[in-house]
Order: C-alpha cells, then sequence, then structure tokens
C-alpha cells in the first residue's frame, strides 16, 4: 500500500504564524500532560519544517526523529519528512540517505522519486560551487607562487 | 570568494590538465544529474585521493567549518575521502564525504549568518546514523490507515475553514439587531458605554421597529432571502463530505490512542503488582530477622549458662534448650551454602519399610528414623550419610521419636516409651545385642517380644549382658496401647496414646506424673454449648479409620488417636481422632479449650506464641489463634496432611503427595519440592533452618537443602 506523502513543494509552502501558533501551543499543552499524541507532534513538526527559518526547520527535523525512535509503524512515513527536512536544509547526504531507505522500501513512491531528483540536483549545485571554489583557490595558489618565483629570480 | 565566481570557467580550464579526467566535466554539467554527479564523484576522488582518512561525525562537521581556503591546514587535519561505490546504499557509519557539494556549502555556512550551525544542527548529524541502523517495519494498524499527512489534514485549525465559510455563506442580511448586548445583559455583564447605549437603543427600536413594519404584511423565512447558487451548493456538499471525512480520520486517531494508553495502563498495572510482591518479600525478610534476632539471644543465654555451669547433675539431660522452639538459624556448614536450594542431596537408604517417625538433634548431626512394623529404630550420621547402629529394644513398632542433642525419646507400638542415649550407638553394636534396664521382668519381655529382641542375646556370651555398653537408658511403662506422639523439653515429657490418654512423666525419675484422659474430654466439655462434628462420637473400642487416598492411590488404616502433642511451660495442646485440639494446663490435668473445625482426625501439630497449626485427614491445615482460638487460616490441600512444621514465614506439609509442600505465609502460595525427590508420598519431615530430612513410603530419608 503506498504510503501518502507531501511532494516537496509543499514543504516551500509555509503555515501562517497563528496556524504555525496553534499546533505549537497545542503541542505544549499535551507536552504538560505528559502524554503527546503522534499526530499532535506531526503537526508541529511537519509545520516548523514547512517554514523558512532555519531554526525551525532544525526543531522540526528534530521532532521527526523524535517519531522516528518512537513509533515503528511510521517509520516508513518519518524517512520521507526526515529527507525533505534535510533537503531545506542543505543537508544534502543526509536527505540522500534517507531517501534511499525509502526508496528501498517502495520503489514505486512517486513523492520519493521526485525528491531524490531535488536533491541530485541541489547537490550537484552545491557541488559546482564548491569546484569553482577549489578553482579559485588553485589559481590564487598558483598566482601566489609564480609571484614567488618570479621575485627570487630578480 | 564572490570574485571567484565569475572566473570560474578559467579555473575549470585550468584544472584539465592536473586530472585525466576533467574535458567531461565541464560538458557533462548539463547532462542528467545523476551522471554528472558521478563524473563529480570522479572528479573528487582523483582531486582529493591524497587525503584519506577516517573521522568521526561531529569532527567533520568541525572540519567543513574550517575555512577552505587554507588548503595546508587541509591537509594536515583530517579529510576524508569516501570512495563509496555507487551502488550501495546504506555506507558505513563512521565515513564522511568530503566533496565538492560540502565545499559548496563551506562558503555558506561560513559567510552567511542564516545558516549557522547550532548544537541542534550537530545533534541531528549524529542521531542520523543510529536512525538509519533502526528497523523500519511494514506499517500497520493506524499508521497504514491513517498516513500522518492525512491526519495532519484533519486537525489542523484549517480544517474548520470550510466549515466556518459555509456557515458564512448562509449568513442572512438583516438589519442589526444588538444581539451582543442582548447576550452581555443576559450574562450578567455590565455592557459598556452607557451613552452609546442609549442611542443604540434608540436605533436598534427604530430597526426594531422597522421590522415590524414589515413584518405587519406577512412574516418570511429569512432563508428566502438567501439563493446560493447550484456551483455553490455542489461544493458545499463536497466541502461536508470531506469534513465527514476528517471526522472519520480523526476518530481512528483517537481510537488508536485509546488503545496505545489502555496497553500502557496495562503494564503500570503489571509493574504495581510486581512492586507490591517485593513488598510482600520484605515482609518475610523482616520476619526472618526477628527469628534471628531470637535466636542470637537464647545463644547469649545460653553460653552464659555453659559459663557458669561446670557441674551438671549425671541425672539430668542437660541439653541445650529444645530445637523445636528454637527459631534462630542453625550452625551449617560453610558447604551449605554451595547447595542449590530445593534440592534433595542426599538420600539414606536402609529401611524397607514406610518411614514413620523422623528426628534429628542437628543439621549435619544425628539422625534417627523409625519406620512401619520396624522395632530398631536406625541412628544415621549426616556427615556421611551412613548408618551408625540401631535402637534395639522395642518390641512393636516405633510410631514417634523426639531427637534433642545426644537424647533420643521413642515411642513404640508395645506402649513403652524409651529413652536413648545416642552416643553410646555405635558401629560396632550394630550387631550387638543391646541390653536394657527394665522395670519389669527380663523373662516377660522375651514372653511378648517379637522375632526381633532377645534371640542374638542368648547366643552372645555373657560380657554383653553388661549394663555399661547399652543406648537404652529407661524404659517408661504405663500405657497400655501404642504410644503415637510425644514431646518433651528439659526433663518433662508428655505421650500420648491410642488408649486415648495423655501422660506426663519426670525423666529424672521416670514416674508418670499425671494422666489426661481424652474420652472424658470429650465427654464432658469445658464449653457444653459447644457441639462437637460429626466425628466426635465416643470410641468405645479401638479407634480406627481409613485413611483418605495418598496421591498414588494407597490407603492406610489410621489407628493412632492422638496425632500430636507439644507442651510449653504448663501449657499443652493435643490433636486427637475427633478432629478436635485441645489446651490443657498440666497442673490441673483438664482440657479448658477445644478448637473444633477439623472433620477428621488430626495427624500433626504445632504451635508457637501465636498459633497453633495442625493438619489432619480431612486434607486441611488450619492455623488458629493461640489466644482466641478462632480459625486464623485454612489452607487445603489434596490429599491427608500427614506432617507438617512451621516458622514465622513458612509451613512445611507433607500432605500425601510426593514432593513436598511448602506454604509461604506472607505472600500466601504454595510450592512444591520435587527435585530428586520422594517416589512414593511423603509421610514425615522435620527442618531446621535451611535443612530439612523428610521421610516417605518409599522407605527412604532424602535431604533437601531450602
Amino acid at each position: 500500500m503506498p504510503t501518502e506523502l507531501p511532494y516537496a513543494a509543499d514543504a516551500e509552502l509555509s503555515l501562517t504564524y497563528d496556524e504555525l501558533d496553534v499546533l505549537r501551543i497545542q503541542y505544549q499543552k499535551e507536552l504538560s500532560q505528559d502524554h503527546v499524541t503522534v499526530q499532535t507532534k506531526f503537526n508541529y513538526a511537519w509545520g516548523l519544517v514547512k517554514s523558512p527559518i532555519r531554526e525551525h526547520q532544525v526543531d522540526g527535523v528534530r521532532l521527526f526523529q523524535d517519531i522516528y525512535r518512537a513509533e515503528p509503524t511510521r517509520r516508513r512515513e518519518c524517512l520521507y519528512y526526515l529527507a525533505l527536512g534535510h533537503y531545506k536544509m542543505g543537508n544534502f547526504e543526509e536527505a540522500r540517505k534517507f531517501n534511499a531507505l525509502l526508496l528501498e522500501k517502495e520503489p514505486t513512491n512517486l513523492q520519493a522519486q521526485s525528491l531524490s531528483q531535488l536533491i541530485e540536483k541541489g547537490a550537484a549545485r552545491d557541488g559546482y560551487i564548491g569546484m569553482a571554489l577549489v578553482g579559485g583557490v588553485a589559481a590564487l595558489g598558483t598566482l601566489v607562487v609564480a609571484g614567488l618565483i618570479r621575485r627570487a629570480r630578480k | 570568494m564572490g570574485s571567484e565566481h565569475p572566473s570560474r570557467s578559467n579555473n575549470d580550464r585550468r584544472q584539465i590538465p592536473k586530472p585525466g579526467h576533467n574535458p567531461s566535466l565541464t560538458e557533462g554539467a548539463s547532462s542528467s544529474s545523476s551522471s554528472s554527479v558521478s563524473k563529480l564523484e570522479l572528479v573528487q576522488k582523483a582531486f582529493l585521493a591524497p587525503f584519506g582518512h577516517k573521522k568521526t561525525d561531529s569532527t567533520r562537521i568541525l572540519s567543513d567549518l574550517a575555512p577552505v581556503i587554507m588548503t595546508p591546514r587541509m591537509i594536515n587535519s583530517a579529510a576524508t575521502v569516501s570512495s563509496r561505490p555507487r551502488a550501495s546504499i546504506t555506507s558505513s557509519s563512521m565515513t564522511r564525504k568530503l566533496d565538492f557539494a560540502t565545499l559548496g556549502r563551506a562558503p555558506l555556512r561560513l559567510g552567511l549568518g542564516s545558516k549557522r550551525i547550532t548544537s541542534g544542527d550537530l545533534q541531528i548529524f549524529e542521531a542520523t546514523e543510529e536512525l538509519l541502523e533502526a528497523e523500519v517495519p511494514e506499517p500497520e494498524g493506524i499508521a497504514s490507515n491513517v498516513s500522518l499527512l492525512r491526519g495532519f489534514n484533519a486537525t489542523i485549525p484549517s480544517a474548520e475553514n470550510s466549515k466556518t465559510r459555509r456557515r458564512q455563506m448562509r449568513n442572512v442580511e438583516t438589519p442589526r439587531l444588538g444581539l451582543k448586548k442582548l447576550g452581555m445583559s443576559a450574562r450578567g455583564l455590565l455592557t459598556e458605554e452607557e451613552d452609546t447605549e442609549g442611542q443604540s437603543v434608540a436605533s436598534s427600536e427604530d430597526d426594531i421597529v422597522l421590522v415590524r413594519h414589515v413584518g405587519k404584511k406577512g412574516r418570511e423565512s429569512l432563508s428566502t432571502t438567501k439563493k446560493l447558487g447550484r456551483e455553490e451548493l455542489t461544493r458545499q456538499s463536497q466541502e461536508i463530505m470531506r469534513d465527514k471525512e476528517n471526522i472519520h480520520v480523526k476518530r481512528s486517531l483517537i481510537n488508536s490512542e485509546i488503545e496505545e494508553i489502555t496497553n500502557k495502563i496495562h503494564a503500570l498495572d503489571e509493574i504495581r503488582a510486581k512492586l507490591e510482591q517485593d513488598l510482600l518479600k520484605l515482609h518475610e525478610e523482616e520476619l526472618e530477622l526477628d527469628d534471628e534476632l531470637e535466636g542470637v539471644k537464647e545463644r547469649i543465654k545460653f553460653e552464659q549458662a555453659a559459663g557458669h555451669q561446670k557441674n551438671s547433675s549425671v541425672q539430668n539431660l542437660h541439653l541445650p534448650p529444645s530445637s523445636r522452639r528454637r527459631k534462630g538459624p542453625a550452625f551449617l556448614p560453610s558447604e551449605h551454602d554451595e547447595l542449590p536450594p530445593g534440592v534433595a542431596f542426599m538420600t539414606l537408604e536402609s529401611h524397607t519399610t514406610p518411614i514413620t517417625a523422623l528426628d534429628f538433634s542437628e543439621p549435619y548431626g544425628t539422625l534417627v528414623s523409625g519406620s512401619q512394623e520396624d522395632a530398631q529404630p536406625r541412628v544415621w550420621d549426616l556427615l556421611s550419610g551412613e548408618e551408625i547402629g540401631r535402637l534395639r529394644g522395642h518390641v512393636g513398632a516405633v510410631h514417634c521419636l523426639q531427637v534433642e542433642d545426644h537424647v533420643c525419646l521413642t515411642g513404640g507400638a508395645d506402649g513403652n516409651v524409651r529413652l536413648w542415649d545416642l552416643r553410646r550407638v555405635d558401629v560396632d553394636d550394630n550387631w550387638g545385642a543391646e541390653e536394657m534396664v527394665s522395670l519389669r521382668d527380663v523373662a516377660e519381655e522375651e514372653e511378648e517380644g517379637g522375632e526381633f529382641v532377645e534371640r542374638p542375646n542368648g547366643i552372645r556370651s555373657s560380657e554383653d549382658t553388661e549394663a555399661k555398653d547399652n543406648a537404652c537408658a529407661r524404659v517408661l511403662e504405663g500405657h497400655t496401647q501404642a504410644v503415637t506422639a510425644l514431646y518433651f523439653e528439659d526433663e518433662c515429657l508428655v505421650t500420648g496414646a491410642s488408649d486415648k490418654t495423655l501422660r506426663q512423666w519426670d525423666l529424672t525419675t521416670g514416674q508418670c506424673v499425671m494422666t489426661m484422659d481424652i474420652l472424658w474430654a470429650i465427654s464432658h466439655p469445658a464449653n457444653p454449648s459447644l457441639s462437637a462434628p460429626i466425628f466426635s462420637q465416643s470410641f468405645p473400642g479401638s479407634f480406627s479409620v481409613l485413611t483418605p487416598p495418598y496421591a498414588d492411590g494407597t490407603r492406610e488404616t489410621y489407628e493412632d488417636f492422638v496425632g500430636g502433642v507439644q507442651f510449653w511451660g504448663y501449657g499443652l495442646v493435643s490433636g486427637s481422632g475427633d478432629g478436635a485440639v485441645r489446651m490443657w494446663d498440666m497442673r490441673t490435668g483438664q482440657a479448658h479449650r477445644t478448637l473444633l473445625g477439623h472433620t477428621g482426625p488430626v495427624t500433626c501439630l504445632q504451635f508457637d506464641e501465636i498459633h497453633i497449626v495442625s493438619g489432619s485427614l480431612d486434607q486441611t491445615l488450619r492455623v488458629w489463634d493461640l489466644r482466641m482460638g478462632n480459625i486464623f487460616e485454612t489452607i487445603h490441600f489434596d490429599h491427608a496432611v500427614t506432617a507438617l512444621q512451621f516458622d514465622s514465614r513458612k509451613i512445611i506439609a507433607a500432605t500425601g503427595e510426593n514432593g513436598v509442600k511448602i506454604y509461604n505465609r506472607t505472600s500466601y502460595q504454595q510450592s512444591t519440592l520435587l527435585t530428586n525427590g520422594h517416589t512414593s508420598p511423603v509421610e514425615r519431615l522435620r527442618y531446621m533452618d535451611r535443612y530439612l530430612v523428610t521421610g516417605a513410603r518409599d522407605a527412604k530419608v532424602k535431604i533437601w537443602s531450602l
């Protein structure tokens, strides 16, 4: 049975501040009662991950990790959400790992496949930036060395 | 760093000469993401190949932070290149790719504050590894029915939006009614701004008047003014269906929560039950410590007394306090601790008929056992498990015996009670004859005796007739029928016999001091109002009852009218064949209290300061309160109870089965000792501290560690 998951684009839509606040209040209320239902935790975590603020995303991913640890039956869904969270934060390595595990379990999942493409694209982009950096460093280094040699020759 | 970006293409070209794979790279960027990444990987592998050793997760993050520009540091510090094959998805846990992707992120991490690494980030990274290790099972139950996302959509506040929207659609335009003010005043809240109130009242009155004015023509329903339109209505019906689905989702979520909570409550209940059991165990240990304290106090007294007394009169038996009342732990060899509990570790085999009586002086001391139709109880050394000798002298079988230190008293079917000195029983005497100093004629003995007695005497030489070697120190005669129960302490002995009397003896003189008639007590009960149970008809003739079957199906005829006696000071308790437990005053010889309850003959008895415990053929074991005389507890078994012994924490009983039953008095639990146990029902038992001796119908005596 295919797991119902949101496309990555959904993660880019953030909730309004009020909505997120409601979710947070609900979560904290249950926390004070010492019994947090999975749904409340998920609602709050998902709301946090959707938010553009990085701190929220970090908190959201942490909550997803809690759910992952606590509920074995929910783990497959959590794999996706964890991958999505890491992708939003820019941790393409982690995102790739989680997504790959999910694809292992469910190869036909459309959202997971699209997410893997997005992750690769993001990683590649970062790779290019990195390459550029390295190239710039190398260029700078060569210039400096050349200057030194020239000076030495003089 | 920003200046380097424009020169990117130049830099790329400069890289070309170095590694060999590069030419494809600059053009390969546009190809599909997967192949470009692989080319990237090749590049970075080749480029960063010199740097290679592993490092842990946290340090790799820190190394990510380290400025990429400082190349020497990069070389020196731990840089990782993992040559991870493309195929493996779950990589080894401790490696980390330092590839261009990470390099690309570095400037973002360093410069732009929005992506500062926090402890939260570190936590997430570190957790990733262990999470990936965890097993991902198939979703089942609620997880497969309602996905998290679905639940999210059903429970977030915006799910309510469609409902409010529909309600707003149904809002009808009416002139201002001022309902809020009406409501507030109805609730008793003061409305603010009384100035404006007057005005608004006036205006609302006007309005109301207006409405009424209209209404004279004929009131139309509010809803007729509204026309929603077909599209709107279909949309509303769809929304309602969706809302209903949401309710269904919420319901399943709540049901699964309820289930989870129920399971948790169940688990907590189990924990609570276990804790209560632990409390019971603590109580038991406390009782054990109390007993130990008693024992230590007695020991103090004993050792003090032993220090003082040097001369003891020869006639005095001079024994330590009666072992039957001793509560504290016994002195055991250290090896006893190594024994596994509940196991019969020694078996004494010599008898040929079911064991009818046994007692021992102390653990690993001397044991005396008697069996059915055997007039010679055997004496054993418990340290070695060897038979030391036999007690010869009785004419009929020995039914009861008690051992205290080196003194043994036996009661036989011939109605005599003999007192033996166990120190005088040697291996050599095994086949030697023992004379007894008898108050009666020797000739008479010979006439009565069966095959066991005196024959060997005649063969032996005259030296055996010397009184020096015999173990039997005294014979007490008086009962006319078999002595079936006895108890002695210090110099006083009480015996019960099938002639339905109890006799009290003085062991120094060997004389019977008092005779207590049970039949008389039956027919003259102290409390006439007490009606005795079925069993209390008078027993004119001999008393003989068929026992209920043992576990192996056999039955016995039970003829012991007095099943058990014990006394302390002047108080004597006896259990007899009419099922009554009687408490006697030994000064007057009268039974001042009768405890009725058993419906069968009482076979065994013991009491301490608080309770009397008696077992009988009616398959029950009753615990009575000593002072009040009422039943404290009744324990039912499947077969007749033939022997018991108890202390503050447990009652050990022989209940007609192969296993010995131990009843825990604090937890009310029963357990059975079976390991290496008897092969036929257990008949007799006696224990001291952690050392138990049992005798059964298989003619074996087994020794257990508790």
